[in-house]
């Protein structure tokens, strides 16, 4: 992880008025690392996300990606430059089935957005991706299955599959395993760790569940009222007394 | 010529008083509850009958003060029991709901009052001009743009200072959150109709007497309503307080030079907010979604 | 089992001047239902298939008219000349007023096409010199087809006339169905289906709703100009919200998420209101009450009771 980093955000901060959500924070993610976000309630992080992936833009500071100035940016040239993201709140499409979400995923993907037609090849190269992707999410099976119809764990799976038809460089996973019984969360744990080993996609999660990210994470970042508490690889964090001291003092 | 001009947007600020009325009823409906009250006419078609079968028991003052009340009432039932179930839903459906109501409303009154028109007699006190050099300026013009200049800033203070009025207020920002906050949004909901409502069967009882009455005279007012709502900016009641006023004046200083156009210039006005300035002249970013 | 069925309505379509008669109706009402029901699906194709709200699309399809009826009027005797003037004066004028308003959403969106199409109204209402006013613009005819040698008249044969309304409806319907199946078409019901979404894959919404707006307005205008042709006879009432009204509640009634819900919607909606209106004089506050029902009872439509939602 030597070459230059997917991702560096640096010294971002949001204000909502007089509410500062997130303040004077920076990160750096290598090729092919898993970070994690972690950090308590309010801690910031899903605005942490919506920064990055460009929901809303920052009150303050810059955010690199790809080595290339994408502060000013909107949400959809982030992600035709390779920024795939989920959200906390599944976000698919609830009445096509998992392969017409995969589909137009695809399509758009592949610059066909504004297209009347395809050519044979060109479809049958789409199709041919399609089932890629939905094989590497293990829904091949509920392919034809309306979204909105599936568990929630095969939601999830088909949201990160349409971010993955994308073909992104960067893989942004708010609360993947959120509402998830240990059954589902271990399955998501599993689909994610192969994505990033078989892949080698760099990601950033945003996770709860302290098993999964020190299963997963290569580092981890901690976020505590917006700003950055400690960063560092997952022994260090868990070492860390500022870290348990931010936890236990929100459990209080 | 002067007296003429002024003549003239003196009218426009009648005239615009009037839609300020309407759309503020509109107004606050749209805000709170993302509805579009294409019925917000036959509800002040509504309150001007009632006022008329009231007054010859309540007289003109009494009937004034109840019919819009009663008005409000019925609008109260209606949302209640039919647009609350929209809520959740997609707006599309409230609309077709109000749509919907428009028709019955305009048949409806048709049929229980009759299709001719109906004459209103207001008080003698307030039918003579104030004055022979203003001789346009009637005591009902004057006393119209009186009430309505009340009823703006009644509105204005309850929802300012009172309990409901904030988070009415509050509520048009950020429903959830007032929510989160334990208020129950259903009967807030209906109260801002209720009161939304009131203000349209006001509209109707003052412009019975202006007008005479007739099934039909809502919907003229609804699209001028709509434009003060545009121009002023979504969102924003004071906005549509000035944009209301601001297309009558337009509209009255437009007669002066082409009479035809006046009804145009509102449109004009409406286009060139769009294009310059599309949130509207005091509407808020964002609020547009 | 569906290619069956929307065979069998095809071939309804084909042979209606013949079984009409026999339910009490006759050719050109068949031709006036059918040219409603194609702006019933123009205005589905905004509505039910990429989620946007419209409620002024009259506008188009009046514009259309007018276009149509002036060109038969002072340009030429030529109905294909006639059908792309009102084509190209509603799409044109959707493309551009189109531009305005696609950055709102919502009922939002739905205030200010209302608000603009009205502009329309009243133009056609006061500028009487050139569209009659409040009469309508009478005075042109539609012309015979003349093609090398064939001549179809369908300014006197209504079954010549419905035929020919016919053709063109399916070869818009076909366009229509064409483009919802193309790789923009699914960028279309992403941004109905979830708009958040299909943000996140990149797509640019506004743009692609301009493009769906924008063609939907051609749609509309097209029907429009044939709907001139109907009456020979075009008027103010052709470009009012209320008539954008009966549209959306045609396309809600018979099923939003259904390709062809909007045709049956326009069927039961122009024979309910026949019917009605002939009935009693109270037929406004029966359609009124008709609405409501669909509205807090159907909202899915008729198409929407008989299978499962699906995509195009």
């Amino acid at each position: 992880m030597s070459e230059q980093p997917v991702l560096h955000v640096d010294n971002v901060s949001k204000r909502f008025g007089s509410l500062v959500a997130v303040r004077d924070v920076s990160l750096t993610v290598g090729k092919g690392e898993l970070r994690a976000v972690i950090g308590p309630n309010g801690a910031g992080k899903t605005t942490f996300f919506n920064l990055i992936s460009g929901f809303f833009p920052p009150s303050a500071g810059k955010i690199i990606f790809d080595d290339r100035d994408v502060t000013r940016l909107s949400a959809q040239q982030r992600v035709k430059l390779g920024m795939g993201r989920t959200f906390q709140i599944t976000e698919i499409f609830p009445e096509l089935s998992v392969f017409e979400n995969v589909r137009v995923a695809t399509e758009v993907a592949n610059g066909y957005g504004l297209r009347p037609w395809l050519s044979k090849t060109e479809s049958a190269d789409l199709r041919r991706r399609i089932d890629e992707v939905i094989a590497m999410t293990g829904l091949s099976a509920r392919a034809d299955r309306l979204v909105g119809e599936l568990a929630h764990g095969d939601q999830r799976a088909a949201e990160i599959a349409m971010a993955l038809a994308l073909r992104p460089h960067l893989l942004l996973l708010d609360e993947p395993t959120a509402g998830m019984g240990d059954q589902e969360t271990y399955e998501i744990t599993q689909l994610i760790r192969k994505l990033h080993k078989d892949s080698n996609l760099t990601i950033v999660l945003i996770e709860h569940d302290m098993r999964v990210v020190f299963h997963l994470a290569d580092r981890i970042t901690v976020l505590d009222q917006g700003k950055l508490l400690a960063q560092g690889t997952p022994q260090e964090i868990a070492a860390n007394e500022a870290v348990q001291a931010a936890y236990l003092g929100k459990a209080a | 010529m002067t007296t003429l001009l002024l003549f003239n947007i003196t009218n426009g600020l009648i005239i615009g008083a009037f839609y300020v009325l309407m759309a503020l009823g509109l107004s606050l409906i749209l805000n709170l509850s993302n509805v579009i009250n294409f019925a917000h006419g036959g509800f002040l078609v509504i309150g001007g009958y009632i006022a008329w079968t009231l007054s010859p028991y309540l007289g003109f003052w009494g009937s004034l003060i109840v019919a819009p009340f009663l008005t409000a009432i019925i609008g109260l039932i209606i949302e209640r029991f039919m647009i609350r179930r929209l809520y959740g839903r997609d707006p599309l459906y409230s609309l077709l709901l109000t749509f919907g109501f428009a028709f019955i409303i305009e048949d409806g009154t048709r049929y229980i009052w009759g299709a001719q028109g109906k004459p209103v007699s207001v008080p003698a006190i307030l039918a003579q001009p104030l004055s022979y050099d203003f001789f346009f300026l009637t005591g009902y013009r004057v006393f119209m743009v009186a009430v309505v200049a009340i009823a703006v800033v009644v509105l204005f203070v309850l929802l300012r200072y009172t309990r409901a009025g904030v988070r009415i207020r509050a509520g048009t920002l950020d429903l959830e959150t007032v929510a989160a906050l334990g208020v129950n949004v259903r009967a807030l909901r209906s109260l801002n109709f209720a009161v939304g409502i009131y203000l349209a069967g006001l509209s109707g009882v003052l412009a019975s007497g202006q007008l005479g009455l007739e099934s039909t005279m809502g919907t003229g007012l609804l699209m001028p309503s709509f434009i003060a709502i545009i121009v002023g900016g979504v969102g924003s009641l004071t906005g549509t307080l000035l944009g209301g006023l601001l297309i009558g004046v337009a509209s009255g200083i437009t007669t002066v030079f082409l009479p035809q156009a006046s009804e145009a210039v509102m449109y004009v006005i409406m286009a060139l907010v769009l294009l310059i300035r599309p949130r509207g002249l005091l509407g808020e970013e964002g609020m547009m979604t | 089992m569906r290619l069956a069925v929307v065979a069998g309505m095809w071939i309804l379509l084909a042979l209606a001047p013949f079984w009409m008669p026999f339910l009490g109706g006759y050719t050109a009402l068949g031709t006036r239902v059918l040219v409603l029901a194609l702006a019933a699906m123009s205005v589905n194709f905004l509505l039910g298939f990429t989620g946007v709200l419209s409620f002024g699309h009259a506008a188009w399809f009046g514009l259309g008219a007018y276009g149509c009826g002036l060109s038969l009027k002072f340009l030429a005797f030529s109905t294909p000349l006639g059908l792309l003037m009102g084509t190209l004066l509603g799409g044109v004028a959707g493309a551009l007023l189109g531009a305005l308003m696609v950055h709102r959403r919502g009922v939002y969106f739905a205030m200010v096409t209302i608000a603009f199409g009205q502009v329309f109204y009243y133009i056609a209402f006061q500028w009487s010199s050139l569209t009659g006013g409040d009469d309508g613009l009478r005075g042109f005819a539609r012309q015979p087809i003349e093609l090398g040698f064939l001549r179809f008249d369908i300014l006197h044969d209504d079954r010549a006339f419905y035929y020919f309304v016919l053709i063109c409806f399916a070869i818009i319907v076909s366009i229509m169905g064409f483009i919802l199946r193309s790789p923009f078409g699914h960028t279309l019901i992403a941004i109905r289906e979830n708009e958040r979404r299909a943000r996140f894959l990149g797509i640019p919404i506004e743009r692609h709703i301009w493009i769906a707006f924008t063609l939907s307005c051609f749609f509309m205008a097209f029907a429009g100009s044939l709907y001139a042709l109907v009456n020979n006879f075009a008027d103010p009432r052709g470009l009012h919200y209320s008539l954008s009204g009966d549209f959306v509640i045609m396309a809600v009634m018979g099923g939003m998420r259904s390709f062809w819900g909007p045709l049956l919607g326009a069927v039961l909606f122009e024979v309910l209101q026949d019917y009605i209106s002939s009935v009693t004089v109270n037929w406004m506050s029966f359609i009124g009450m008709l609405v409501v029902v669909v509205v807090l009872f159907f909202p899915r439509g008729i198409l929407g009771l008989v299978r499962q939602p699906r995509a195009a």
